[in-house]
């Protein structure tokens, strides 16, 4: 699991407590928090206890750890308590009753039918294979990241507008003066930099986040499109109901239709608008109607078509497999065998030969290197001083950077251990600190110490707390960056020579 | 370049100079100043004209314009400008195929990773220039030089195309092939040969002599021969082979050194194609498409070459007439059938075996059993010495050689006595101190650029052996360090010196300038380019680490820095004491590791400077010759000396193989080569296939200055040749360092009023120092801008007084005579007060 993942996820862990236990009332959200959310080592815990009655001694566990990975286990036990998946009592540890059960149940299988969502039980008339899955996934997604790196394609078609609104109040793109259309903003790029399951994710999230907004907004009425949302909101868009329904996705098995009577109101309504992410494929009725009726359909709560289809992007959502980078990739990877899906070559004299004929690949190289020439199946490029100046002045780090380098490295370089050329790295983290030249830290000064030897002891005293910053000694000032000890001792000092 | 130097020449002339030291001195901040280039009179207007046509015909300007109509793209078509290609089709089965050809530019990207790329590297250096050769993908181009260069080492065009089509993942354009055709049409299609001392010009096209013929200038010069000719007077005869030239020291000679009677039917090639992999078949598959045809085609006329004769006097005449009619001549020489010139007697002595990529850059030289004139790029160390000695052996002709400086000139003599086996007596020295000739009818003639190219008045003795060099016909010009004469000293060498082959050897054939094109046509194609990283993988150089040390400024040192004028900045950024300490701190660790260290300083204050400080030799131009062996003697052997500074003298042609470490303070601008030359200082490491042995290579810059700039250009040749230079900001454990230099704060002020102190003085501490012998390669323009310079030296009483042959001349006689004042002009205090003399005496 990246690190970049991870991030999206601690948005979530902030939820009260009583979202979480509502949480794992589902036996779809309780699997998928055990796999997506537990580091390695809590999961073994989890395991551990969760066929077991009683409560586990703590001890018991750490037993299991080796002295030297203490940090590890703290991580573990941090994060067990911060899920509210364990409740702690006389040194004990007990698993949440309700996420015993319904993880139990997701792993032994019992439970209602359709916990795992509903398959139809009809055939469909108009039945769809993955491979059309794969691409409609890819071109709604890819339509996506398109339409903020400001490319208009004609196969392509233009993201819905609620996906736009999305994208704007996530603060990926903001509406500028400028044009009609709205442009990508610096957290949109480190956006396009992630890998394609955290980047669903973090829109997934927003979603939640925006859902959760509209619900406070009342009157805003001016937009159509809002109205739907707002209906929504009327609805109880709730965020627990939405969270069910997420990791639900990621549980549904691709190329199976599934039917939508058993969800609730909400995911009904978040069915409209995962369709335009490419996260599931539903048949439309009729496009010029469509406003029309979704929000009849929300109301009367009758859909155009009963099954929907998870895309591969949905079934990835609590997956660990790394492997899945972009949504093309993806589809590589379902389509042929072999292991080429990193594309990018970047060698010693920071010329970056790039593997592929995606637009988007090309537009995101954009963003930190010089594109040079472009064949069928093969774009030139060159990483200069002025292409990473400039991709840092747009809020993207160095680290980003080489992160999606490494993430995309073509085969050949993977063989190698750093996969990247270090010298390459180190120059362009280099040319990220070449504009940082000023640190700051925040502390306090102190001068006017009445004596010589006074203002040495305070010095002495303070560099052996570790937070001297910086002392002058003939003009008598330091600067520390903490300043309670230094004040208690120094009146102390006084004191005591009095 | 030709244009803005049309005007006056003949003469040296005062005001071209100017206007281009002005010129210079604009671009002073950038990197195109170049240390070694010479200030050589004006070239031939018509002729530089002549190349600039010829050039222009065949750049890709002309191709383009057909089709720029392009299909429509998708979103990203815009961020490309021209080099948007993705309409190509691939060729269905393009994953097996290594390389994509640029049709707007003849660039070729080559995947180096595919199990066709050994051969198709083969066949690429022999039709295109390698631009880049890191680890995964490589570049070349295909250029009308390159293409020259193909033909001249016997390819054809079809063949060229059709080989080029097996690797390519896409079908050869149409822009390319007609490229190739029309470059190919016009180059190598005629040759200019010396047989029987009687010169020809010969093609294997018939038409193509009759185009020329039908010329007035060359019809002109043409002289008819009765015997053998048919209407035209056009000779007809078959075409040469190699036949049984064997060249020495290599594999089919030790061969026949043991004995083994090997009858070379098919050639030279057909013996080498026997012995390639079969890796590297399909290159071979080139040269087997050809003899196929030979054997098929009994018949004498498709291989027949057509001939007529030209005389002697009008050779010149006509070469320039052909390229002005885009026709370059290819010059040969058959030396096997050369009877006038007398034979030198040598031999490669038998210990002496080439290596691999020597025998395959000798036999692009010897391909067809006539030597070729032509440049061979090899890296320093990898033994271009004994490539130009092996071709010597080879024609067993008298051999003139070319060196830059007379330190290479004394190796150069030395190789040629222990590789070869040639009498002593028949190889003499002809430099500044030293005029000999040799024995005998044939010999080798070893002396430098200057010494021949020196147009100022000669002393008696070298006046006599410059009649004895040009009084004379000589089988072949060896041209050491080719890069760094401009075209035209060359043109004069080649003049003066009656010459039948030209090799040229060098391992930067770059200049900062593009003066290096003009080499195609002047001296021949590029033969061979050898791969630095292959070479060292195989151990033949050693393998190398760079590393760019950043050492910031001083607070001090950089606030001077900034206060000062562009020009004199430099001396507080090689003179900054964290520099110096980072060197001090290097040499230290690497001595420790027994390592042989060596320290480059273009500026000679610094060096001094450093050197003094430290408590180490150091050479510069002003050192004399004896001190200098001493020095280099004791750096090879005494194990108390593991550091010496050298100026830039030691740049290039000096043989050092204990240094394993090497240390650049300060250098020149943004000189591509003399990072390379420098590097190549360690590359010939006598540990190189120690196991896990590396040498090390740092370059010391002074962070936030124009060094930071300069480094990075000077290292992008090295870097295509896929170098890696890793930036190291912190040296670890530098503050500990036991009597680490200019620790102090006060020891560091007293540095900067030296260094202030210093620039003052010198109106301009950039100037380098000249080297001494010679003194006329490493002039700088802004000697010649400041015009003669006072430099004090350091000399023996006897030698002032003309002891060692020294001899004053009067430059200026009439300057004295202005001295005198004119009766009756007066200073004007003088006429007052004679004036007022004369009141007072009145009044």
């Amino acid at each position: 699991m990246s690190a970049q993942t991870m991030k999206g996820f601690e948005q979530l862990e902030g939820l009260p407590e009583a979202v979480f236990k509502r949480l794992y009332q589902q036996p779809a959200t309780a699997l998928a928090i055990f796999r997506r959310m537990l580091p390695n080592l809590a999961k073994t815990f989890v395991m551990a206890m969760l066929f077991n009655p009683d409560p586990v001694p703590i001890s018991n566990l750490e037993h299991w750890v080796h002295p030297d990975k203490n940090s590890l286990k703290e991580e573990a036990f941090a994060k067990l308590r911060q899920l509210y998946l364990v409740t702690e009592k006389q040194g004990t540890f007990a698993l949440d009753p309700t996420f015993k059960n319904e993880l139990r149940k997701a792993l032994t299988g019992g439970g209602l039918p359709g916990s795992f969502g509903l398959p139809c039980d009809t055939d469909d008339k108009n039945k769809v294979d993955v491979a059309f899955l794969d691409k409609y996934a890819t071109e709604q997604w890819e339509s996506i990241l398109h339409f903020m790196v400001g490319n208009e394609i004609p196969s392509f078609k233009r993201p819905s507008e609620g996906v736009v609104r999305l994208l704007l109040h996530g603060k990926l793109m903001e509406q500028s003066r400028m044009s009609s259309d709205p442009v990508i903003t610096q957290v949109g790029f480190s956006f396009l930099l992630q890998e394609a399951n955290s980047q669903v994710w973090t829109l997934l999230l927003l979603y939640l986040d925006m859902a959760e907004q509209v619900k406070e907004m009342n009157t805003n009425l001016w937009k159509l499109d809002l109205i739907i949302i707002i209906c929504a909101s009327q609805l109880r868009m709730d965020p627990v109901d939405i969270l069910h329904f997420l990791f639900l996705l990621g549980s549904l098995e691709l190329g199976q239709d599934y039917d939508m009577k058993n969800l609730t109101p909400t995911q009904k309504g978040m069915l409209e608008d995962l369709r335009d992410y490419g996260v599931v494929y539903q048949r439309k009725v009729c496009n010029a109607f469509e406003f029309l009726t979704r929000w009849i359909s929300l109301i009367t709560l009758k859909s155009s078509s009963r099954r929907f289809y998870p895309t591969r992007l949905a079934t990835a959502l609590t997956s660990e497999i790394r492997s899945i980078r972009s949504p093309a990739a993806s589809l590589q990877n379902a389509t042929s065998q072999g292991d080429g899906n990193g594309f990018l070559i970047i060698e010693t004299n920071y010329r970056l030969y790039a593997y592929t004929s995606s637009p988007l690949q090309i537009a995101v190289l954009n963003i930190f290197a010089k594109l040079i020439s472009r064949f069928p199946n093969l774009v030139t490029a060159r990483i200069t001083r002025d292409s990473i100046r400039q991709a840092i002045s747009k809020g993207i780090t160095a680290e980003q950077i080489i992160d999606y380098m490494t993430v995309n490295a073509h085969p050949q370089l993977r063989k190698n251990s750093p996969v990247l050329p270090p010298t390459v790295v180190d120059q362009i983290r280099l040319w990220q600190i070449e504009g940082e030249r000023m640190k700051t830290t925040p502390g306090y000064l102190f001068k006017e110490f009445s004596t010589t030897s006074e203002f040495n002891a305070v010095c002495r005293y303070a560099n052996d707390l570790g937070v001297l910053v910086w002392a002058d000694h003939n003009k008598g000032n330091l600067f520390v960056s903490k300043h309670e000890q230094i004040a208690d001792y120094i009146r102390k000092r006084a004191h005591a020579g009095r | 370049m030709a244009t803005k130097r049309k005007g006056s020449i003949t003469e040296l002339s005062k005001p071209a100079a100017g206007t281009k030291r002005a010129k210079a001195d604009v671009s002073s901040d950038e990197d195109a100043v170049d240390g070694d280039e010479l200030e050589e009179d004006l070239p031939d207007e018509e002729e530089q004209g002549a190349i600039t046509r010829v050039l222009d015909k065949f750049s890709f300007t002309g191709t383009r314009e057909r089709s720029s109509t392009i299909p429509t793209g998708d979103a990203v078509t815009r961020l490309f400008k021209r080099d948007e290609l993705s309409f190509l089709k691939m060729k269905p089965d393009h994953e097996s195929r290594p390389m994509w050809i640029n049709p707007r530019n003849g660039k070729i990207i080559l995947e180096s990773f595919s199990p066709l790329a050994p051969a198709a590297q083969d066949f690429l250096t022999a039709i295109a220039e390698p631009l880049s050769r890191p680890t995964y993908l490589h570049e070349y181009r295909i250029t009308p030089h390159s293409l020259y260069a193909a033909v001249s080492v016997g390819l054809d065009p079809k063949d060229i195309v059709a080989v080029l089509d097996r690797f390519s993942k896409i079908p050869i354009p149409d822009e390319i092939v007609q490229f190739i055709n029309g470059c190919t049409g016009s180059y190598g299609k005629v040759k200019l040969v010396l047989k029987h001392n009687r010169y020809f010009l010969e093609s294997s096209d018939m038409k193509m002599l009759q185009i020329l013929l039908k010329d007035e200038v060359i019809s002109e010069q043409r002289i008819n021969s009765d015997a053998g000719a048919d209407g035209d007077g056009i000779t007809k005869e078959s075409a040469p082979k190699m036949g049984a030239l064997v060249i020495p020291g290599t594999k089919i000679a030790a061969g026949i050194a043991q004995g083994q009677q090997i009858i070379h039917q098919n050639g030279f090639e057909g013996e080498e194609q026997s012995k390639m992999d079969s890796a590297e078949e399909l290159f071979a598959s080139v040269t087997a498409l050809k003899e196929g045809e030979e054997d098929d085609d009994d018949d004498e006329e498709a291989e027949a070459v057509h001939s007529f004769e030209v005389c002697a006097e009008g050779v010149e005449k006509v070469q320039k007439q052909c390229l002005t009619l885009g026709y370059p001549l290819l010059e040969e020489y058959d030396f096997r059938n050369d009877s006038r010139n007398a034979n030198l007697d040598m031999d490669l002595r038998p210990q002496a075996q080439i290596r691999h990529y020597q025998e395959k850059s000798l036999s692009k030289m010897f391909g067809n059993g006539r030597a070729k004139s032509g440049i061979i790029v090899l890296p320093c160390g990898a033994g271009k010495t004994l490539v130009g000695i092996t071709a010597a052996c080879t024609i067993k002709k008298s051999v003139v050689v070319l060196c830059t400086s007379s330190m290479s000139v004394v190796q150069w003599r030395n190789e040629f006595l222990k590789w070869s086996t040639i009498n002593p007596d028949q190889i003499a020295i002809f430099t500044a101190e030293n005029k000999e000739r040799f024995r005998g009818d044939a010999g080798i003639i070893v002396t430098t650029y200057s010494m021949v190219t020196n147009s100022r008045t000669r002393s008696h003795d070298s006046q006599k052996m410059m009649d004895f060099l040009m009084g004379r016909e000589w089988g072949l010009l060896l041209l050491d360090e080719v890069h760094v004469v401009p075209a035209n000293i060359f043109r004069k060498v080649i003049h003066s010196i009656a010459t039948h082959a030209k090799l040229g050897l060098t391992a930067t054939l770059l200049r900062e300038d593009d003066k290096i094109q003009d080499l195609n046509f002047l001296i021949g194609p590029k033969l061979y380019e050898a791969n630095w990283m292959e070479l060292s993988e195989q151990g033949h150089i050693a393998r190398v680490q760079c590393a760019e040390v950043w050492c910031p400024m001083t607070t001090e040192f950089y606030q001077e820095y900034l206060n000062e004028t562009p020009r004199k900045r430099a001396l507080f950024y090689i003179m900054n004491p964290r520099k110096f300490q980072a060197c001090q701190f290097l040499i230290d660790y690497h001595e420790k590791r027994g390592d042989k260290v060596i320290v480059f300083s273009d500026n000679v204050f610094a060096l001094a400077a450093y050197a003094r400080k430290l408590n180490k030799p150091y050479i510069y131009g002003g050192t004399p010759q004896s001190e200098r062996l001493k020095i280099l003697q004791n750096f090879q052997r005494n194990e108390l000396i593991n550091t010496v500074f050298l100026s830039k003298i030691g740049d290039t042609s000096l043989d050092l193989p204990e240094a394993t470490c090497l240390i650049q303070v300060s250098s020149h601008y943004g000189s591509r080569r003399q990072e390379a030359q420098r590097l190549g200082r360690i590359l010939r490491a006598k540990r190189r296939n120690d196991e896990g042995f590396n040498a090390f290579f740092y370059s010391l810059v002074s962070k936030d200055t124009a060094e930071m700039y300069y480094s990075s250009k000077r290292q992008a040749f090295l870097v295509d040749q896929g170098y890696a230079f890793k930036v190291i900001t912190h040296l670890q454990g530098i503050e500990k360092l036991p009597g680490l230099a200019y620790d102090t704060p006060a020891e560091r002020r007293e540095l900067l009023q030296t260094v202030l102190l210093e620039n003052s003085q010198n109106a301009d501490v950039n100037s380098i120092e000249k080297e001494s012998d010679g003194g006329f390669f490493d002039r700088t323009r802004s000697d010649y801008k400041r015009g003669p310079v006072v430099k004090r030296n350091m000399a023996k009483l006897s030698g002032l007084s003309g002891g060692d042959t020294m001899a004053y001349v009067e430059q200026n006689a009439s300057a004295n005579k202005k001295m005198k004042v004119a009766p009756g002009q007066q200073n004007k205090f003088m006429k007052k007060l004679k004036s007022e003399m004369v009141k007072r005496a009145r009044g």
